[in-house]
């Protein structure tokens, strides 16, 4: 890969559950592609995320964004080095508005003006947001907090968007347009990391894809090389 | 019976009321953000009462008797060294325990109140007395037949009303309240939108007890005595209050106060026992609603879904 990487994952080893056990996890994201993370339950896809984003710190290894260490940084820390995360089961804040919890994706950011362009644009790809703006997130479907989710990720105007199973629960019809959200995120200039089981689907907008299976990089290249690559399928997707 | 002893029972009442819900909100600030209960709350108002009553002392050693400047000072002083001992409680002892049994935040808190109790009685110039506390407000009444309005009490009440206004509108219509609400109802996704959790779990604990310590100086001003002991009380009415009310939710905190309050009023007032018996009544009646609703009388907003 010639382009420069955006987020770099070198070696690291973590644990969070004794289920998802990172031994030695090496990735790199090209900056304004979409590289994905495939791999089943349990592969230690969720414990990346976690280590990235500081809250399960690994025990070895390192992690740059733009070549700056996260390691060892506090969650807020890593957010101000230009990270975002569209969490796994989308996390909504249940007993805030769609405003509040749009805001609080952009926390870090102190204009006022910034911010209302930023609800905006995220209104602009999620009209129905904007209709129900003073909606308690909690009360909402779950295309709609998927939605939220994807706003509030949007909010940091993230140099690395991470992104963890978005399909996760939703019915497929949600999957495929939450698909072509993130393709057209992608578009506007951010890296995105994409944690999925979903293979077909991802790999279809993906760039770049790892296949991670108990704790491990056991494939990896272009989107078109996975799709193409027997073995994987057969080892890992069934 | 009586109008103006009525009114008086009112005015009374509702002062009561005010100082329960004060202390009753750092309560529940705290269970918000920690899920934890700091049960030397009522203490460190006891504390800053005394800080505040020390600030008095030495105002008016160093020569300086307007009533006004020493009531700016003694608030300031109170406040803003609660607000420093709360981050400080909750930087030591408090975060330290966050992965433990809340229980063990329970017992310690219990633990630090009897110490910061006993450190006034034994280490206070003459603490096991009680104190005069000063009369720093305008004293001037109003007569109304045979009721008889304070300019103090009303000048107490209103300064209630503001510090519990001003409470709710930093939670609900400012950016650090917005990162105490994020805090409380998910931590680690708050800190997955950049928020940093321990400057807002210190800057929580600072609010709730620069609050409490505002209710101690009330309360001195209200009745002019204080001693080592006002906060234990104050602490168990204010957390009952806070659950009573929902603990978590500030509107249920402030219910709770004025609710504990009335019963109180209520039952020196117009039940055909001694007046000595109104906090067992207050407390018997509580009891029973905690039974009736146990997640407290402002139920959480129940959103739950997949």
């Amino acid at each position: 890969m010639a382009t420069a990487s955006a987020l770099e994952v070198k070696n690291i080893y973590a644990a969070y559950d004794s289920a998802d056990v990172l031994e030695g996890v090496s990735l790199s994201v090209p900056a304004g592609k979409i590289t994905c993370l495939l791999g089943s339950n349990g592969a230690g896809k969720s414990t990346i995320i976690r280590a990235i984003l500081g809250l399960t710190p690994p025990r070895s290894g390192d992690i740059l964004v733009d070549d700056q260490s996260l390691v060892g940084l506090p969650t807020h820390k890593v957010i101000a080095a230009g990270v975002a995360c569209i969490p796994e089961g989308r996390k909504v804040f249940p007993k805030m508005t769609v405003v509040d919890n749009l805001r609080l994706g952009g926390y870090q950011e102190n204009s006022e003006t910034v911010l209302r362009d930023r609800m905006d644009q995220v209104f602009d790809i999620f009209p129905r947001l904007k209709e129900r703006r003073n909606q308690l997130a909690g009360t909402m479907s779950g295309g709609e907090q998927a939605m939220v989710s994807i706003g509030r990720g949007l909010m940091a105007a993230p140099k690395v968007l991470l992104i963890d199973e978005p399909s996760l629960g939703l019915s497929p019809l949600f999957v495929k347009e939450n698909f072509n959200i993130i393709q057209r995120i992608n578009n506007q200039g951010i890296t995105v990391f994409l944690v999925e089981q979903n293979v077909h689907q991802t790999l279809a907008i993906a760039h770049y894809g790892y296949v991670l299976s108990q704790g491990r990089v056991v494939a990896q290249g272009t989107a078109q090389e996975l799709s193409e690559n027997k073995e994987v399928h057969e080892a890992y997707f069934g | 019976m009586d109008v103006g002893l009525l009114g008086q029972f009112v005015v009374n009442g509702m002062m009561l009321g005010m100082m329960y819900a004060l202390v009753a909100v750092g309560f529940t600030l705290f269970f918000g953000v920690l899920d934890v209960i700091k049960f030397s709350h009522g203490d460190v108002l006891m504390v800053g009462t005394f800080a505040g009553f020390s600030t008095y002392l030495g105002l008016t050693a160093i020569g300086i008797d307007n009533a006004f400047v020493q009531l700016v000072g003694v608030l300031v002083v109170s406040i803003a060294s609660m607000a420093l001992l709360g981050a400080i409680i909750a930087r030591y002892l408090v975060l330290p325990l966050k992965s433990a049994p809340p229980l063990n935040t329970l017992l310690v808190t219990l633990m630090l109140g009897t110490v910061l109790r006993e450190s006034i009685r034994l280490f206070y110039p003459d603490g096991s007395n009680p104190k005069h506390f000063p009369s720093l407000l305008p004293t001037d009444a109003w007569s109304f037949g045979s009721f008889t309005l304070r300019a103090d009490s009303v000048i107490l009440l209103i300064g209630g009303l503001l510090v519990i206004i001003g409470v709710n509108v930093l939670i609900n219509r400012t950016r650090l309240g917005l990162a105490i609400r994020a805090v409380a109802q998910d931590e680690e996704t708050a800190k997955c939108m950049g928020i940093n959790f321990k400057m807002i779990v210190l800057l929580t604990f600072a609010l709730g007890s620069g609050v409490a310590a505002f209710a101690g100086v009330m309360n001195g001003l209200y009745y002019n005595e204080i001693n080592f002991g006002m906060g234990l009380l104050l602490g168990v009415i204010g957390f009952s209050a806070a659950i009573v009310g929902g603990l978590g939710n500030i509107y249920g905190a402030i219910l709770g106060g004025f609710l504990f309050a009335g019963l109180q009023t209520l039952g020196a007032v117009a039940l055909p026992f001694a007046s000595a018996y109104k906090d067992v009544f207050a407390f018997a009646v509580i009891i029973a609603l905690i039974a009736w609703r146990p997640t407290g009388l402002i139920a959480e907003k129940t959103s739950e879904r997949v």
